[in-house]
């Protein structure tokens, strides 16, 4: 058991209308976590759905535990786990008889009585699909991802439309899926979820990964690691005066000013002054340090929520 | 793996009340429906609509008397009443006086009806014309409404149900079969299923054993109810009517899943297998024979798998016959589930 859990060189895929994936290379160690970070149509969903198997690629290599789709389809079928983005079960199938089914298609499988407990269903265990919650259906996916007791989970935007509570609960799922050894690929819009779960990251804009390493090291990567915030009430006015005054970038959000500094212990006392002078009338000063938000927007100009 | 898929199907199909209610009550509403209407004796009577003459005269008299006779159902009407019957579409042949004689108006929509009943009609006026006479009575070859297989039997309604059996069949096959396959596809509750090892045989094998198991049970149903109503019997065996079901249900399920795998949408595979269907059942030479067709379309028909099923099922159940002398045809039915089967699994898709 040796070499990479993945392994994707030049993947590429084209629809009739858009290129989804324009070239895409990913390693992804076993027992790691792995996230796929991007906005909506950034190619994460189409990328996943090729290494799953789902959707064929127009070219570039695929390699998941040292197998390839061509030569081992069905091994590799047996051996990962898969939670797509929407999973549609039939309306009257209970969450038991779903993994026990389920369970029925792979050589090995773990028990429903075991996935229940892990997802806390046992009290949903035989109530009908349709009448489960957003955040329940959502659960029985990820058991379902885990009914073969699989070397490698794929899991598609898992918390997306989740509440807080739920997204949470769903972490310690996908935590808990790390200790056991496995190697988690996920795909998610959000940063703070790639924070907390991802022990590496790939960031996707238009079908390309832009940058790859731990949270940490992106963000470290970044020139400006810090970010003073001034807080408005209402719309943020324009900074352009205010920023020759100061001598320093500031870039203008609805209700916010941003400004990126490497050193803001420095800055801070120069811009309360100069905010005095000017007579800006902001309510707070915010300092954080850079986000993957930040990464992403320094990357492309543009917002992870656009 | 198949035995759970089978069952599920079962179990999930059992949750689905409303249809399950339908599936099993639409054929014996039909069958409850066409035996009530037909319940006495042989089936649809010939009748004629007679125009009454201004005044009767003996010729009239005689040849009323020569139509009842001859078992026809005579209404007579005024001229004014039978027009406006006749202008409705109503009547399938008229009879009135024109002249020195009669006349025969028969309805082009209802050709079948109207062109036996003509022929009543004119034996009965040459027996009328001989009564008149005092000459002998023409005789007359005697008629006997039989099938094929030579066993009569008592009522009509047991005409019918080997014909519903084999229909609703059919249709269940080609329309309801396929279009909930391609709806779920088109909903995606397939998707989940293509990244599992199971294959694509096993997952529509099982579809198609719980639909067999399905239409056998709803035959069934249909069978008790046609007999504790209509005391209709099946004179042939059990076994030799759960076989060639078996086939034909076989066949036709796979049809439908074949055809589904043709089809992007639920529209357009409401117009495929329309396709499919209408040429499978006029073509079937079961409905209506097909005499007149060109030579090398007989030749085709004969290849077609709703003929040999619908003979085998009507001379098993109504003349209690064998299965002897249906084995090719059974054959057939069998060689087209097959290849249905073969074509559905190669072009199933999960999404």
């Amino acid at each position: 058991m040796s070499g990479p859990a993945l392994r994707i060189r030049g993947l590429r895929k084209a629809f009739p209308k858009v290129v989804a994936v324009a070239g895409v290379d990913l390693e992804v160690a076993r027992g790691e976590v792995f996230g796929l970070l991007g906005p909506n149509g950034a190619g994460k969903t189409t990328t996943l759905e090729i290494i799953e198997g789902l959707t064929t690629a127009d070219s570039g290599e695929i390699e998941i535990l040292g197998l390839t789709w061509e030569k081992a389809g069905q091994e590799i079928r047996s051996r990962i786990g898969v939670q797509l983005q929407s999973t549609s079960l039939f309306n009257k199938i209970t969450p038991r008889e779903a993994l026990d089914l389920y369970g029925s298609y792979y050589p090995k499988c773990r028990t429903s009585k075991d996935l229940l407990e892990l997802v806390q269903l046992e009290d949903k265990a035989d109530a009908y699909h349709i009448t489960l919650s957003g955040g329940q259906q959502q659960r029985l996916a990820l058991a379902l991802a885990l009914v073969n007791d699989p070397e490698m989970v794929f899991l598609d935007e898992p918390t997306t439309g989740l509440d807080p509570q739920a997204r949470r609960s769903l972490w310690d799922v996908v935590r808990r899926m790390k200790g056991e050894g496995r190697t988690v690929v996920l795909t998610t819009h959000y940063m703070d979820e790639a924070e907390a779960l991802c022990d590496r990251l790939s960031i996707m804009d238009h079908g390309q990964v832009i940058a790859t390493g731990t949270p940490a090291s992106l963000i470290a990567d970044m020139e400006l690691p810090s970010v003073v915030e001034l807080t408005f009430e209402g719309a943020a006015p324009d900074p352009a005066a205010f920023a020759a005054r100061l001598g320093h970038a500031v870039e203008p959000r609805a209700d916010l000013w941003e400004i990126p500094t490497p050193d803001p212990k420095a800055l801070l006392p120069r811009l309360l002054e100069a905010a005095e002078a000017a007579a800006v009338p902001f309510q707070q000063v915010h300092i954080r340090r850079a986000t993957l938000e930040d990464v992403f927007l320094h990357r492309t100009g543009r917002s992870l929520r656009e | 793996m198949i035995w759970r898929q089978f069952l599920m199907e079962w179990r999930l199909y059992s949750r689905d009340r409303v249809a399950m209610f339908w599936t099993f009550a639409f054929p014996v509403v039909l069958l409850l429906g066409f035996g009530t209407i037909f319940r006495d004796g042989g089936g649809p009577k010939l009748s004629v609509v007679r125009v009454q003459s201004p005044v009767p005269t003996p010729r009239d008299e005689a040849l009323d008397q020569a139509l009842k006779d001859l078992h026809l159902q005579v209404q007579s009407l005024p001229k004014a009443e039978a027009e406006a019957r006749w202008s409705r579409g109503e009547t399938a042949a008229q009879l009135e006086p024109d002249g020195a004689g009669y006349r025969l108006r028969l309805n082009s929509y209802l050709m079948a009806q109207a062109g036996a009943t003509a022929g009543l009609v004119n034996q009965a006026w040459l027996v009328a014309q001989a009564r008149l006479s005092g000459s002998p009575e023409p005789q007359r070859i005697p008629a006997q409404v039989e099938s094929p297989g030579h066993k009569r039997s008592t009522n009509y309604a047991s005409f019918l149900l080997p014909g519903l059996l084999g229909l609703n069949l059919v249709s269940m096959g080609l329309f309801s079969v396929g279009m909930v396959n391609v709806s779920y596809r088109e909903k995606g509750k397939f998707r989940r299923l293509a990244v599992t090892p199971l294959p694509k045989w096993i997952f529509l094998l099982g579809q198609v054993l719980h639909r067999l198991t399905v239409t056998i049970v709803q035959a069934a149903i249909l069978l008790l109810v046609g007999r504790l109503v209509f005391g209709i019997q099946n004179q042939g065996s059990f076994l030799d009517l759960l076989l060639i079901m078996t086939l034909g249900t076989g066949c036709f399920m796979a049809f439908g899943f074949a055809l589904s795998g043709f089809a992007e949408t639920s529209e357009g595979y409401a117009a495929i297998s329309n396709l499919v269907f209408f040429p499978l059942m006029m073509l079937s030479g079961v409905y209506f024979t097909l005499d007149s067709a060109p030579a090398w379309l007989q030749h085709l028909v004969a290849g077609m798998p709703l003929a040999p099923f619908i003979r085998a099922l009507r001379a098993v159940f109504n003349d209690g016959a064998g299965l002897a002398g249906h084995g090719v045809g059974l054959v057939i039915v069998l060689a087209w589930g097959l290849a249905a089967f073969a074509l559905a699994v190669r072009r199933f898709r999960w999404a």
